[in-house]
């Protein structure tokens, strides 16, 4: 491949990459400044570390680890379905191609509607209660929308995110040679000992970055958590736009926003790293 | 790895190679489960849209004893439903446009030109994606404030546009890279000058690509919720906002069907119509794989 010259480099980068770096930088910018008192709508603009005071509060510290608890077992939960399928799917057999259409409706479903078709079966009168009602299980419906754990929006972010975790895993643990495997076998390795020392090790960086990539996705998500998340304690994103929007405490929403962007630009990072990982194993 | 150099056991071919025993009962159980977790939730969710509200669904009906379009026909007479579609419809395609425009000479340079700090760039843009999409659109409502772009039309578009960048990049990049590069030494040796070698090979060559990188755009540009939240209301409603309004708070179930089918549809029409064009190597470099 060649090398450009750099006034070329820049002119080809600008209306790209230079369009996206433009809007981060004013999101992030007008984030931290007006987490240290800049831009303040509704009084004196100034430096000022008051708001990040009140982020210092139980109130906050709920929220902080209701979010994490919701990116956590949304990424692991999601795991543990996309993880056993994509393993699965490297055989052949004659429902692939089926499985892998099926798959694929999830991955193309908006959030919203995904929201909408599982709050919808969930509900207190929905489709799982009435038929366990009916069936005599259970003596009242079980409310499940809006509990303090995020029951339900955990479910909604697996379901949406199976089809996304399976794509990136599979495209791992589809390089992962065959031959390493019959070796294995051919040595006497149970299949546990294959999955244990062989096929995971392997297909761990995708494993990670999948996990990464839901994690963020979930913890700071508005949408999923203000259909189906509780009322106390609110999410940090839905925390953030109330203050904002409602409370009009924008320096205060500002705190919360460059909370979840600092945890989400860890994750990021980590990402990367694991990218160029895997981009040196493959090369 | 040591404990598996324990000494060989004479193993028989057939279970030296137990993956290739692909269990059809395994096969057809897991394609059972994934019918039943994938389908159920959408049937019901499609189905209610068209329950008559004279007639209730609850146990033990399996089926609605009544169905009727009175909920569909409720929701555009009394919804701004139709004037979302149209601004969702229409802000999709431009918004598709203005990223394919803006990608072009970017994904070029990424795609066939090497430099210092590449693999970062290709990493960094997909930053739009993955940061948490509120955040982003919350703090970028000032800019659109200060360019007279919030609650507008272009902002919408603008707005879109930023999102569907990535994944244009993306796909594009991939498939610059993947035009042979004896093709074009090839049309340069015939004296081919830049414009013809733009025009002659590697549109033609990243239609591809192109293709499968606008029905991202254009999906991402229908379901975008967060900036059309911020930027669009209150002046202009999207499908998703609609949608958005009848779950919450005030879960209208009838309503909120009839809006999910009309945000669904385009999509599962896209998914199927353009399967062939929707390789795993594109949606696995849209997504992120590096």
């Amino acid at each position: 491949m060649r090398r450009p010259s750099l006034s070329a480099a820049i002119v080809l980068m600008l209306p790209g990459a230079g369009f996206i770096a433009l809007f981060l930088a004013a999101a992030l910018g007008m984030s931290l400044l007006q987490s240290v008192g800049y831009y303040n709508m509704t009084g004196p603009s100034g430096f000022s570390l008051q708001y990040w005071g009140k982020v210092f509060s139980s109130q906050v510290w709920d929220s902080f680890v209701y979010s994490v608890w919701i990116g956590t077992a949304s990424a692991f939960g999601t795991l543990v379905l996309a993880y056993p399928l994509a393993l699965f799917l490297r055989r052949r057999t004659p429902w692939n191609a089926f499985m892998n259409t099926l798959l694929r409706v999830p991955l193309f479903m908006p959030a919203l509607v995904a929201a909408f078709i599982l709050v919808n079966i969930m509900d207190y009168n929905g489709l799982i209660n009435g038929t366990l009602v009916g069936l005599g299980l259970i003596e009242k419906p079980v409310r499940m929308l809006r509990n303090e754990w995020g029951a339900i929006v955990i479910l909604i972010q697996i379901w949406k995110n199976v089809p996304f975790q399976l794509l990136i895993i599979a495209s791992v643990v589809q390089t992962i040679r065959t031959d390493i495997e019959e070796a294995a076998y051919n040595l006497g390795a149970g299949r546990f000992e294959v999955f244990r020392h062989i096929l995971l090790p392997l297909s761990m960086p995708g494993i990670m970055i999948a996990v990464v990539l839901v994690f963020i996705g979930a913890f700071g998500d508005f949408a999923i958590n203000t259909i189906a998340g509780p009322t106390y304690p609110p999410p940090l994103a839905v925390l953030m736009v109330t203050s904002a929007n409602l409370m009009q405490e924008w320096n205060f929403a500002a705190c919360i926003g460059v909370l979840i962007m600092a945890v989400s630009i860890v994750f990021v990072f980590l990402y990367t790293r694991l990218a160029r990982a895997i981009q040196e194993a493959e090369a | 790895m040591s404990d598996l150099a324990v000494p060989a056991v004479p193993t028989t071919a057939a279970s030296a190679r137990p993956r290739l025993r692909a269990g059809g009962l395994l096969a057809g159980l897991t394609t059972a489960l994934l019918l039943v977790w994938v389908l159920v939730p959408l049937g019901m969710g499609l189905l209610w849209s068209f329950v008559d509200p004279s007639h209730s669904w609850s146990y033990p009906d399996t089926f609605p004893s009544a169905l009727s379009f009175h909920n569909w026909s409720s929701v555009f007479r009394v919804t701004n439903v139709l004037g979302a579609i149209q601004v969702s419809f229409s802000v999709a395609p431009l918004a598709t446009l203005l990223a394919f425009l803006l990608s072009l000479p970017t994904a070029y340079l990424l795609g066939r030109y090497t430099f210092p700090g590449k693999e970062t760039v290709k990493i960094l843009i997909l930053l739009p994606i993955m940061l948490p999409g509120m955040v982003i659109a919350l703090f970028l409502s000032p800019l659109f404030s200060m360019l007279g772009l919030a609650q507008t039309y272009a902002g919408l578009v603008i707005g879109h546009a930023f999102l569907g960048i990535p994944y244009m990049l993306r796909i594009l990049t991939v498939s610059f890279e993947a035009v042979p590069q004896d093709v074009i030494d090839a049309a340069e040796n015939l004296g081919a000058s830049r414009w013809t070698l733009f025009a002659e090979v590697f549109i033609p060559l990243i239609m591809p690509g192109l293709f499968a990188a606008a029905i991202f755009t254009f999906i991402t540009s229908l379901e975008e919720f967060n900036l059309s939240f911020v930027i669009g209301l209150p002046n202009y409603q999207t499908i998703p906002t609609i949608l958005y309004g009848f779950l919450g708070r005030h879960f209208i179930r009838t309503d909120a069907s009839v809006v999910s089918a009309i945000l669904m549809l385009p999509n599962i029409v896209l998914l199927f119509a353009a399967e062939r064009f929707l390789k795993t190597e594109y949606l696995a470099s849209a997504f992120g794989k590096m």
